[in-house]
């Protein structure tokens, strides 16, 4: 059977500042740890069109 | 003696044999510096060797022992020289066969403490100290190219500075080599040395060093006096275009010819207005076309007669376009009929088919622009290939059908995304918001704003601006587009002007430079001592971008032959090519930033601005007091002196690395790999929404040189469409100026996957990272 995908990993795009990056690969160690400890600030339920923000 | 048989190891490793003339001459000359001031400072060999008259540089022993010197010194000083030597030697005597050049100094500054010499010494070390570095500087420069040349980007931070430059290509990797040697010229060689220590340490960072006496950050460009006007990229001229694919791909061209000149980015004001005639001419083209068709299908006119007969009406619309600016309103339509009747009667009563064919092909040729538009902004290449421009596109108030279809394609094409599904990374796409036109849902740009949501939602673009904040709005002027505030990339904003007119085309930001805050509340010991640092540090800024800019002023208009030849930036029109460029760029910025202020008021009073009324309101304090002093400066100087919450992509890893070397892990201060940037909430406390807009915005109306605050939603976003509306709203109402919604977008490259996967399995496809599924599976489900 023929396969597809091994090695390949997904591409996080996230926000530098005002601008995104295709991977948060290519940012700097300190912009990486900043994205690793950011928290969400609002987190609808999922699939309700209706979630108000606090 | 010692001399047959003494070694030195050098600062760089290489071995030679003790000199006894080189350390006489070197000793001479200190002591020379003592008594006359020619030979004092770095040019005092030259200076020796002119005085003496000495042609080659090895007959310089010899005159060392000369006359002159024993005349200029006195005996007894000239004889101390010789007695030094003998100190030297003897302590030499004793050692190992080799000695290192810093023991060397050790024995040369003991020997002349011993002979009573101290302002020898003084004169002797100041030399050795300015070659230290020197050789230190070189020594520097070769290991930062090592590791750019050698390190691939996942094992090198300094190839990664931004995340949108490829560090890993031949020509990304030369404009790095370029930037690394330019960075240490500007450093040890242009900058002032008190400032580049300051920079060196990390009390402030100078932003962009690497092109420090070259250029500026970036422009706001008016696209619609480069279309009318046309320009010249300097190959060629370029004529006003006449179809919207043309007005396309000229905006292209016009963004990566700006980028070639400029070290930051470039910013389309107002995309929708200056492309409403492409879209207005398109449709004229269109319906001289579709006439021509109609007659060459019946077959009572010749092709030749036909194509002449389209040519004179599309000619004619043309004309009342450049009068009129659009084509499809009432009065546009009526005309268009008359000139149809004028010129190709037998087509008038299929006028209606004609027309809405003409709107239909117009609207389809819109979105293939700016699909090819988008596409573009992220193939296209500039400076020599190792970076794609950073291009911002500001849209959303023209309500023209043909500004509005602008907008509307362009949203489409950034939803759509790339070949592959992927999300566009450029250009920046910045909605504007203004009351009466896309906020409320009986303004006539509402559905554009609607669609801007929807799209934000699936590729975190676009960001919005708000025309409506009161610092905005003070200075928007209904009918004139220049007054509309525009957004730069990562959050840039250059609005008034002490110069000229407050309009946003035409200028950009000269330079800008961050001050470490938590640094001057680390080293203070109360909040007057803090003002007075504050004080000297905004000073020491100041003198630091006026000295680069009267740098970067020496430039010719020869130098940025697009920006000023072309008169992209306002006050360029008249000057000469070898004129200074001066004149224009007394319209653009001057900006000083800061980094970390939820650090500092750790530092000063416990909390951060997120936690403590108390703590916001000395935030508020201290950044008031910043504006105050640009405000001021703006005034007295008659520049444009304006204060950044900064970026700090770079800064903000590289002050806490200094700090933590200088002052430990502080907790809340030092205890993360990052300082916060500029005036923002931490991003790792925990807050609602609500809480963290209301602390931010009120230091969006006092950083006039830009400011962004983003809030971060979980999960699939694009599910939750009225959540990012009101996350949205919630910072337009809180008069917050640029704003964004960030989640996470994952994209599987396998099967073209976008939307939120987080540590699960694909939802499209079901393979998990770095695994395989068959090959069936993706086929099926593309």
């Amino acid at each position: 059977m023929q396969t597809v995908g091994k090695g390949v990993g997904f591409h996080r795009i996230r926000r530098v500042t005002g601008y995104l990056t295709g991977d948060v690969k290519f940012m700097n160690n300190a912009k990486q740890a900043e994205v690793r400890e950011r928290v969400k600030h609002v987190t609808p339920v999922s699939k309700q069109p209706q979630a108000k923000v606090v | 003696m010692v001399e047959s048989e003494m070694l030195l190891r050098k600062r760089d490793g290489r071995v030679e044999a003790y000199d006894r003339e080189k350390l006489r001459l070197s000793l001479t000359a200190a002591a020379l510096a003592t008594v006359s001031e020619e030979f004092r400072g770095d040019s005092a060999r030259e200076n020796i060797l002119s005085v003496l008259g000495v042609a080659q540089t090895d007959e310089l022993p010899d005159f060392i022992r000369g006359a002159y010197v024993r005349q200029t010194l006195g005996d007894e000083l000239y004889d101390t020289i010789d007695f030094v030597v003998e100190l030297i030697e003897t302590a030499l005597a004793e050692r190992d066969e080799i000695i290192t050049t810093a023991e060397l100094s050790e024995i040369v500054h003991n020997a002349l403490v011993d002979a009573g010499q101290t302002s020898i010494l003084r004169e002797y070390v100041m030399r050795a100290t300015s070659r230290a570095r020197a050789i230190e500087n070189a020594g520097a420069l070769m290991k930062a190219v090592s590791e750019l040349t050698v390190l691939n980007s996942a094992n090198s931070n300094a190839k990664r500075e931004n995340a949108n430059v490829n560090g890993e290509t031949a020509m990304g990797t030369m404009l790095q080599y370029g930037a690394t040697a330019s960075k240490a010229f500007a450093l040890n060689n242009l900058i002032p040395e008190h400032i580049s220590e300051a920079h060196r340490e990390g009390s402030i960072h100078i932003h962009d060093l690497d092109f420090y006496s070259l250029t500026t950050t970036c422009t706001q460009i008016d696209l619609e006096k480069l279309f009318e006007e046309g320009f010249d990229t300097g190959h060629g001229f370029i004529r006003t275009p006449t179809s919207i694919e043309s007005y396309s791909a000229l905006t292209c061209i016009v963004i990566q010819s700006n980028q070639n000149e400029q070290h930051g980015g470039q910013s389309i004001p107002a995309l929708d207005h200056y492309l409403e005639k492409g879209v207005a001419k398109t449709l004229a083209t269109e319906i001289a076309e579709l006439c021509r068709l109609s007659y060459e299908l019946k077959g009572h006119i010749t092709s030749e007669e036909a194509t002449q007969m389209a040519k004179e009406i599309r000619k004619t619309l043309f004309e009342y376009i450049q009068a009129n600016r659009f084509l499809k309103t009432d009065n546009g339509r009526a005309y268009a009929k008359m000139i149809v009747e004028r010129y190709a009667p037998e087509c008038v009563d299929n006028f209606d088919t004609i027309w809405d064919s003409a709107v239909r092909r117009t609207e389809r040729r819109t979105q293939q622009a700016m699909e090819s538009l988008v596409h573009n902004l992220n193939s296209l290449h500039a400076r020599a290939g190792a970076q794609i421009p950073f291009s911002s596109i500001n849209f959303g108030t023209a309500t023209s059908w043909e500004g509005r279809l602008v907008s509307f394609m362009f949203l489409e094409a950034v939803d759509a995304g790339l070949g592959k599904g992927e999300t566009p990374i450029f250009p920046i796409s910045i909605f504007k918001m203004k009351k009466g036109i896309n906020v409320d849902p009986e303004d006539p740009n509402y559905d554009l704003f609607k669609k801007s949501i929807r799209t934000t939602a699936k590729r975190m673009y676009p960001n919005f601006s708000n025309l409506d904040a009161p610092f905005n709005l003070a200075v928007y002027r209904a009918g004139n587009v220049a007054t509309e505030a525009a957004y730069m990339g990562c959050r840039t904003r250059v609005m008034t002007d002490i110069n000229g007119p407050d309009e946003v085309t035409r200028r950009g930001n000269l330079s800008f430079t961050t001050i470490n805050l938590p640094r001057i509340a680390l080293t203070t010991k109360n909040l007057d001592e803090f003002y007075q640092k504050l004080d000297q540090m905004l000073e020491l800024v100041l003198e630091q971008l006026l000295s680069r800019l009267e740098i970067v002023a020496r430039r010719r208009v020869a130098n940025m032959p697009f920006l000023m030849g072309q008169h992209i930036w306002r006050g360029s029109e008249g000057l000469a090519y070898d004129d200074s460029v001066m004149p224009a760029l007394k319209h653009g910025t001057l900006s000083i930033g800061f980094a970390g202020l939820a650090e500092t008021l750790v530092a000063l009073t416990g909390h951060h601005h997120g936690e403590s009324d108390e703590a916001q309101e000395l935030g508020l304090e201290i950044i008031r007091y910043m504006r105050k002093f640009c405000d001021d400066k703006t005034k007295e100087l008659s520049l444009n002196v304006t204060l950044l919450a900064t970026p700090a992509e770079s800064a903000c890893g590289r002050f806490l690395q200094l700090d933590r070397k200088e002052f430990g892990v502080i907790p809340g201060v030092t205890d993360r790999e990052y300082y916060t940037n500029s005036f923002h909430v931490p991003v790792w406390y925990k807050t609602n929404a609500r809480h963290k807009v209301e602390i931010e915005a009120p230091y969006h109306a006092l950083t006039n040189a830009g400011h962004i605050s983003y809030l971060e939603l979980d999960g699939a976003a694009i599910d939750n469409l009225d959540a990012v509306e009101d996350l949205v709203m919630l910072m337009y109402n809180k008069g917050c100026g640029y704003f964004a919604v960030s989640h996470a977008i994952d994209h599987d490259p396998v099967c073209g996957y976008t939307g939120y996967i987080g540590d699960g399995p694909c939802p499209r496809c079901g393979r998990m990272e770095f695994e395989e599924v068959p090959l069936s599976r993706v086929t099926q489900c593309k």
